[in-house]
């Protein structure tokens, strides 16, 4: 996103490298996040030579596709200056009904299981785009603070799930959901992560090169100022939202074909996940910034951390001690590269 | 003081050619400057020409990268924040560094509260905020939160709580540009004052009035650099802005002369839900230049803001080019072809941590010419954002910058440029040229002048009574949310406008109803 600028550029001869300056130049562009992954890749390579395996590289690829999608959704949110802290129970709620309806269909046509499925998605977006509005609703038109907002329908979604699923898991969705979508691969790539580039490159198009990405990152940056500029604020956070959540639900669905079962306890994990994926790549919780880019660079640290993690052999406990501290060294870095 | 000299004997603080850059840039070249007891110390320059640097240099919040500073004659390296406050050294900025939801008197006390054992003393200390306000003739009500209190009160606030303690040096950055004329008249007093007890204070301005009125001496930065430094006896307005600008300007106002068209806008008996508008009626003609006038609190700010939709309204109604329209919102204003630039630059019209480039194109990628189908054409949006920033030099030249690290007054160039960016019949100037130096005010309104020219409405809402006068074809006095006068031709003064502005009474020829 910066970019030099190509008239100052031109006027000043073509530099050569000027040692410390033009390193924290660079830093100041990139930040950190480039030197951290790398580093992380080199202490876990060391520790442990099936690291850099082709057999955990896919591991890491299946383990990161879940996240990358649901910290974009989380970048999208934190862009326009708030957050979404329900994309966690919000997975779980589809997962549940998205199976219930799959199951359901499977045993109306059990001759095409692939409807079933399309099914399972259209039921996805139905609870994308319900909870998503709900979201909207709060944060958009009643201007609640988000972190209440979406706290509050945490519970409503968590509630909403157990009764659906009555706190059991949904068993006997279609073959091809599981073995396809769930844990198929097209060569040596996971189907899901095929599934999940296109997804990548719709909202890195959204944010960088439409009208209403710039929309999105002048209402997270100064609302006031959209107003006056004659940018609609309440329905770019209301899209945004019901964008977030939706993104979310698609995650939750995919994650459900990988477990192969409706749980009504999916996702978790996945609300600190995506808003330090997010951070770490360089979204700041004032709003306004962010990108596509450094989002992806984000999870594909973290993913490798826990990965390498696993493979060092320490606990999940501890590492939910070290992904904190990730967290918060990564918002002091931020803060950095900003002053 | 000059570079290579020691400090004065009563010196408080005291750079001696100091250097300091940001990577490539340098903003301060072999400067020197010394604050004295007992002194008034005038700083001016243009925005950009490295005051806020210089402050920070003072304040330890920055290091210089060359040179020295002496604190009280003592030469200090690397003068921490912290350190130079125990010294007695204290800014106060435009930005406030107050906490809204606290009272007036714990902001006064914040970050230095008086403790028996753990617990705070809150009853001493009301009382002191009470005394030293009383001693200070500063009426303000200890007990109000600050973000019930109005923008000039939270600033004396800011201005009064860095003086605690014993005599040091204060440094004021533009304390005027939001303050009344009677509080101006209350802080002068109060400089004076802090003067007479031995206080070093460094004064920004860009008011030659406020030179006259309190300096002692002044220093010019232009482009990093002290090209001057002289006692104020004895000073031209041409020098200061010869010094300041670096060449002599021929004429400060421009040329005004332009053909009126028909009525572009007219406010009709305006009245809005908050009382700020109680019956506010004027017009603008296509290619006239039409200011408003009045003080603060008059509602004349309100007439932007209701004519751009930002107003809730309990009656009356607008008409752009002979039609009625419900303007309820910015976005309506835009496509009826009005375009506001509103006076609080930072809270209102830019998004601060997005690049300049992305600010000044907010209105062109509504556009065909900006994006098509919703995409953007980034590679044309590029080549008019870099022309329209030549064009008004913008500095730096960075489309790629943040729009918050530029200066007050580059800021105000990036507003100005999006306005620009797309012709528009309709234009509604608010204060715009608070916190701007000499040169882009000059260039700002040869803008103005060249807007109504090509035939566009401009309205002018200023607090800065020359401005007035000299740039507006006709002007209306705000008073009480009421227009009060029409000043057309001989009687456009500042006398007259003043007059009506506080609700003396006019000569009778002069006073004119607003016609409808």
């Amino acid at each position: 996103m910066t970019r030099s600028n190509s008239q100052s550029d031109a006027a000043r001869p073509k530099a050569r490298f000027r040692g410390v300056s033009d390193v924290n130049a660079w830093f100041a562009r990139v930040g950190s996040l480039p030197i951290l992954v790398v580093l992380a890749i080199v202490v876990f390579a060391w520790g442990n030579a099936r690291f850099l395996s082709e057999d955990n590289i896919i591991n890491i690829s299946q383990q990161g596709v879940y996240l990358l999608i649901v910290a974009l959704a989380q970048m999208l949110v934190l862009i326009a200056g708030g957050f979404d802290l329900s994309v966690g129970a919000n997975m779980a709620l589809t997962s549940i009904i998205s199976s219930k309806v799959m199951v359901a269909m499977l045993a109306a046509y059990p001759a095409v299981p692939w409807l079933a499925v399309a099914a399972g998605f259209v039921a996805t977006l139905g609870v994308g785009v319900a909870t998503g509005a709900l979201n909207a609703f709060g944060v958009g038109v009643l201007r609640i603070n988000p972190f209440i907002v979406t706290l509050a329908t945490t519970s409503i979604f968590q509630g909403a799930t157990l009764i659906a699923s009555e706190g059991t898991q949904v068993d006997g969705l279609p073959k091809p959901f599981i073995y396809t979508l769930g844990s198929g691969f097209v060569g040596n790539v996971p189907i899901v992560l095929l599934v999940t580039i296109p997804i990548v490159l719709a909202i890195y198009l959204l944010v960088s090169w439409t009208r209403f990405g710039r929309n999105l990152y002048a209402t997270g940056s100064n609302p006031r100022a959209a107003l006056i500029a004659g940018i609609s604020v309440t329905f770019t956070l209301a899209v945004t939202y019901t964008l977030c959540a939706s993104l979310a639900a698609i995650a939750g669905y995919l994650l459900t074909a990988r477990v192969s079962s409706g749980e009504p306890l999916l996702g978790g994990e996945f609300p600190l996940r995506s808003i330090t994926a997010a951070v770490i790549g360089g979204c700041s919780l004032r709003g306004g910034q962010g990108a596509v880019g450094g989002v992806v660079l984000g999870v594909i640290f973290v993913t490798i951390l826990a990965n390498g993690m696993d493979m060092l052999r320490l606990g999940s406990s501890i590492q939910m001690v070290i992904l904190g501290v990730v967290l918060m060294f990564a918002v002091v870095m931020d803060r950095y590269k900003t002053s | 003081m000059n570079p290579g000299e020691l400090p004065a004997p009563d010196s408080v603080i005291a750079l001696s050619g100091v250097w300091k850059g940001y990577g490539s840039l340098s903003v301060l070249k072999d400067v020197s400057i010394d604050l004295r007891q007992g002194q008034v110390h005038m700083l001016l320059g243009e925005n950009g020409a490295g005051k806020s640097t210089l402050v920070g240099l003072l304040v330890g919040a920055h290091a210089p990268d060359a040179g020295s500073l002496y604190l009280r004659g003592r030469k200090i390296a690397g003068l921490r924040p912290a350190e130079a406050r125990r010294a007695g050294v204290n800014a106060v900025m435009q930005d406030f560094s107050l906490a809204p939801s606290m009272t007036v008197a714990e902001n006064y006390f914040l970050g230095r509260e008086e403790t028996r054992g753990v617990f705070l003393r809150k009853h001493e200390m009301r009382s002191h905020v009470i005394d030293v306000f009383a001693q200070l003739g500063v009426r303000l009500n200890v007990d109000a939160r600050v973000e019930a209190l109005s923008r000039p009160e939270q600033q004396l606030l800011e201005i009064v709580r860095a003086l605690g303690g014993k005599p040091g040096a204060i440094i004021l950055d533009e304390p005027t540009a939001t303050l009344t004329h009677e509080e101006t008249e209350l802080l002068f007093a109060i400089i004076r004052r802090l003067r007479n007890e031995g206080w070093a204070i460094l004064y920004i301005t860009h008011r030659f009035e406020e030179v006259r009125a309190l300096g002692d001496c002044i220093t010019v930065l232009r482009d990093g650099q002290r090209v001057a430094h002289y006692p104020v006896e004895g000073l031209t307005d041409e020098r200061l802005i010869r010094d300041m600008v670096g060449r002599p300007l021929e004429s400060f106002y421009p040329d005004i002369s332009a053909e009126a068209g028909d009525v572009a806008l007219s406010l009709v008996e305006i009245a809005s839900h908050d009382g700020a508008l109680r019956e506010a009626s004027l017009h603008v003609r296509s290619g006239e230049i039409v200011g408003v006038g009045g003080l603060i609190g008059s509602g004349k700010g309100h007439v932007g803001q209701a004519a751009f939709g930002l107003l809730r309204l309990d009656a009356g109604h607008l008409e752009v080019f002979g039609m009625q329209r419900n303007i309820s919102s910015p976005s309506e204003a835009l496509r009826c072809g009005i375009v506001y630039l509103p006076q609080d630059r930072r809270g209102e019209a830019l998004a601060l941590n997005r690049p300049a480039h992305e600010n000044i194109s907010f209105e062109m990628i509504r556009t065909s010419a900006g994006a098509t189908r919703g995409f953007l054409r980034k590679r044309r949006l590029r080549s008019d954002v870099d022309r329209l920033m030549k064009s008004l030099d913008v500095r730096p030249r960075s489309s790629a910058t943040e729009a918050q690290r530029f200066s007050g007054g580059n800021q105000q160039k990036l507003v100005v440029a999006r306005a620009l960016s797309r012709p528009r019949q309709i234009y509604i100037f608010c204060e715009p040229t608070a916190g701007i130096d000499v040169g882009t005010r000059v260039e700002l309104y040869r803008q103005l002048v060249a807007l109504c020219r090509k035939g566009a409405a401009v309205l002018l809402i200023t607090s800065d009574l020359q401005e007035l006068v000299h740039l507006s074809h006709r002007i209306y006095v705000m008073r009480e949310g009421r227009m009060v006068g029409e000043l057309r031709g001989e009687a456009r003064t500042e006398e007259e406008v003043t007059r009506l502005s506080f609700g003396l009474s006019s000569a009778p020829e002069q006073l004119r109803e607003a016609p409808r």
